[in-house]
């Protein structure tokens, strides 16, 4: 008998054909977004999670206006969209990580990778295939739901303000620094009596000299004037510049839990699983981590992708989120644009950020291409 | 980042009411996860009720079957294995001009300890229907899954359609279609719609493929059906349609008739006897004798992971050697001892209407006809006298380890 060899062709053997491409093809991406969008239960939870709170949101607070408009302001105030988007944000991770874990798992629990891969198909192309394909879901639903954040907002909000508020200082609104220094210079008393300028004495009982306070305006308007900046965008209606950015924003977040869902589920193979645990970790896990800073352990902190997305926050929506900026900063909701932790190199954030999305994907890819089917 | 320095060092100068979502979320987060779990538990329920359903009967006027337990006991410890049979497996075939259709030298595959596919060399010439046929627990499947790349070999070399495998995997099966184990696809989608995912898989002229390849089994009507609703046996038809997707010049088919009723074991036998007849390679793996009987030119007979003989069937029969005689007579104690007394059987046997003679093995049809003269000879009237043919599921039975098993 002749052995035939690896890599060598017995006589009568099939005459190559076209190779396919290795990447899925648009059949391949389509075809498993069908699959998806069919899971009837997947797609109900993914607008319950994305659309519905949005709804939800603006449908009550305009209804009360519309009821009530001495008790209840315009609808689209900064703050609103704040929250608004924090809510998108939060609620579409988790949705998209459900996502992402049925559509790691589905194949496999149906039986169906079996079939897939007798099809010859690189196992690689059929993994590459899910990514776009779960992503036409995600990108879309996450859309909707922000661009009806941006209309009320752009249509229901109050008039900008005239002042800016930051370190319990009042100041008028559109001042460039040279005039913001000349300002605060002139209202020392207003800042010494507030007490919460960075590089003033304080402490009980301790109230800053105005020379204190000319000393410190002198040494640190550049960085008053960027707190002051910050404050003036977060207080006022977001430009389209700055919704385009925190949309573009939003989309990367639940996109990355999409692709983190999808690696994860593949590797386990398990979707309730896999759904549970991304839950955790955007519910639980990041937050505590988040919130506490432990000594020695920050850099070990920062690799969380919360984290690092954090950093990347646009300069509107964090401050709206935080404290100073009048927004909300619940442990879930604001929780990372209020977590307060110090500031991490560009280069490390990218870093974190590539990190998640390849090492996911690269484990979810490994573990496809050498599961058993 | 200045921001995030401003939040944490003033205090809140509102009230926030997205602390209330806090409890919002978590509650949602709990009915994403039981509805998740509902799911899960619906889609099992679905499969027991649906899925697998007994195997048929064991054919009437055959010898019982070994117990259950000992056809579903696992194979045993290497350590604790049958030596290896010294007489050769098959006769040495010299390689057809076109190849083989399916090729393996020395294949292997092991799970721990335990070898479930044991140094194989398997030749299945092209277009023939090829019998797979073993016990459970044999090797079988774990043999198909291994040539077609569901997991990995441990050792040797094989190839389909002449192609090497692992090495040009998506080339080789690209004219190759299969159903392994029971035939399961997305239950949310029509069975339409699971072949063009299947289709877009295989790229090329696939998608052209479904209709005819729906037509051709039967299940044009119900292709805008879900899948759930599908009976087993309309499954294993679409099954068998994914397989044509490929147009394809080998078919693997892993116990085909698992679950069927009589009628689809019927329209199944069809189906493959059809596709063979096109001149396609189908290799059919199964437990059931009956079925490879009828439906296979050649056969490789698995036990134990390991192939221990393989060949056109009617060769194999032929070469088990003993002929066995059925007489039908007056006085069978009195004819018994005169044949034991002349030494014309390896061995005799009292039955229910007579005797039954087994011959030894090479004797002629002379050696029948002299048990006849001899029994008249003696005034033992003769009622009938019967070569009984041998089935494959004697051979069967004579040359696997489960004979001695069971009993």
């Amino acid at each position: 008998m002749t052995t035939t060899e690896r890599g060598t062709q017995a006589p009568g053997a099939e005459a190559p054909e076209r190779s396919k491409p290795w990447t899925g093809t648009w059949d391949l991406i389509t075809t498993k977004n069908l699959e998806i969008r069919k899971r009837r239960g997947v797609m109900i939870t993914m607008v319950v999670l994305i659309i519905v709170p949005t709804v939800l949101f603006y449908g009550l607070r305009l209804i009360f206006h519309a009821v009530d408009p001495h008790g209840y302001g315009l609808a689209g105030s900064p703050q609103f969209f704040s929250q608004a988007t924090n809510l998108i944000d939060e609620f579409g991770f988790i949705a998209a990580a459900a996502l992402g874990a049925a559509a790691g798992t589905t194949d496999l629990s149906d039986g169906m990778f079996r079939h897939l891969v007798i099809t010859g198909r690189s196992r690689l192309a059929l993994y590459l295939a899910r990514i776009p394909a779960g992503l036409a879901i995600t990108v879309p639903l996450v859309a909707l739901a922000f661009l009806m954040n941006c209309l009320v907002t752009s249509y229901e909000s109050p008039p900008d303000p005239t002042t800016v508020s930051f370190y319990s200082v009042t100041a008028p609104a559109h001042l460039d620094q040279a005039q913001l220094q000349t300002w605060m210079l002139a209202n020392t008393q207003q800042e010494a009596n507030g007490g919460f300028l960075p590089g003033l004495p304080s402490g009980p009982g301790i109230t800053p000299t105005a020379a204190q306070v000319r000393s410190a305006i002198d040494k640190n308007i550049a960085s008053y004037y960027s707190d002051y900046t910050a404050a003036e965008i977060s207080q006022s209606t977001p430009a389209d510049n700055e919704m385009f950015k925190i949309g573009l924003w939003l989309e990367l977040d639940v996109g990355i839990a999409f692709l983190v869902g999808l690696g994860f589920g593949s590797l386990t193979g398990q979707r309730t699983t896999t759904t549970i645990v991304m839950i955790a970790f955007e519910i639980l896990v990041t937050p505590l981590l988040a919130h506490t800073q432990l000594p020695g352990f920050i850099d070990g902190q920062r690799l969380i992708i919360g984290v690092a997305m954090d950093q990347l926050r646009p300069a509107a929506l964090a401050a709206a989120s935080g404290p100073g900026g009048g927004g909300g900063g619940g442990i879930l909701f604001g929780g990372r644009g209020a977590i307060g932790f110090p500031p991490m190199p560009i280069w490390a954030m990218i870093a974190v950020i590539v990190g998640w999305i390849a090492g996911w994907s690269g484990i979810g890819a490994w573990r496809m291409i050498t599961r058993d089917a | 980042m200045n921001a995030i320095v401003l939040a944490a060092t003033s205090p809140p100068s509102t009230t926030h009411p997205q602390h209330a979502f806090g409890g919002g979320v978590l509650i949602l987060a709990i009915l994403v996860i039981a509805s998740l779990g509902y799911g899960a538990t619906r889609l099992t329920r679905g499969r027991r009720s649906r899925g697998h359903q007994p195997e048929p009967p064991w054919p009437s006027g055959r010898p019982a079957p070994p117990p259950e337990a000992a056809r579903t006991a696992p194979p045993r410890p290497l350590d604790q294995r049958p030596p290896r049979a010294t007489e050769p497996e098959t006769e040495p075939e010299s390689e057809p001009k076109e190849g083989w259709a399916v090729q393996t030298h020395g294949l292997t595959k092991r799970f721990g300890s335990n070898v479930a596919v044991d140094d194989v060399e398997l030749r299945v010439p092209r277009g023939s229907a090829f019998g797979y046929l073993g016990p459970n627990g044999a090797g079988k499947t774990t043999l198909i899954r291994t040539l077609l790349g569901l997991t990995r070999a441990d050792a040797g070399t094989m190839s389909l359609l002449g192609i090497p495998v692992p090495a040009a995997r998506g080339q080789a099966l690209a004219r190759v279609g299969a159903i392994v184990d029971e035939p399961r696809f997305h239950h949310h989608l029509t069975g339409r719609e699971n072949l063009r995912l299947l289709a877009a898989a295989r790229g090329g002229d696939a998608a052209g493929r479904i209709v005819p390849s729906l037509a051709r089994v039967g299940l044009t009507e119900r292709a805008e059906d879900k899948v759930a609703t599908y009976s087993m046996g309309m499954r294993q038809r679409l099954g068998v349609a994914a397989c044509l997707l490929a147009d394809p010049k080998l078919l693997i088919l892993d116990e085909p008739m698992n679950g069927l009723d009589p009628a689809g074991m019927h329209e199944m036998r069809a189906m493959i006897a059809s596709l063979a007849e096109e001149g396609r390679t189908v290799v059919l793996s199964s437990h059931l004798l009956d079925e490879v009987e009828r439906t296979c030119d050649s056969v490789a007979i698995v036990d134990h992971g390991r192939v221990i003989r393989q060949g056109p069937i009617d060769e194999l029969i032929r070469g088990a050697g003993a002929r066995v005689v059925q007489i039908d007579c007056a006085e069978p104690a009195r004819a018994q001892q005169l044949i034991d007394q002349a030494g014309l059987a390896a061995g005799t046997a009292l039955a229910h209407t007579g005797l039954t003679v087994t011959l030894p093995a090479g004797a002629s049809r002379e050696a029948v006809a002299d048990l006849n003269r001899r029994l008249v000879r003696a005034d033992i009237d003769v009622y009938s006298l019967r070569e009984v043919q041998t089935s494959l599921e004697d051979w069967f039975l004579s040359v696997t380890s489960r004979l001695g098993e069971t009993s």
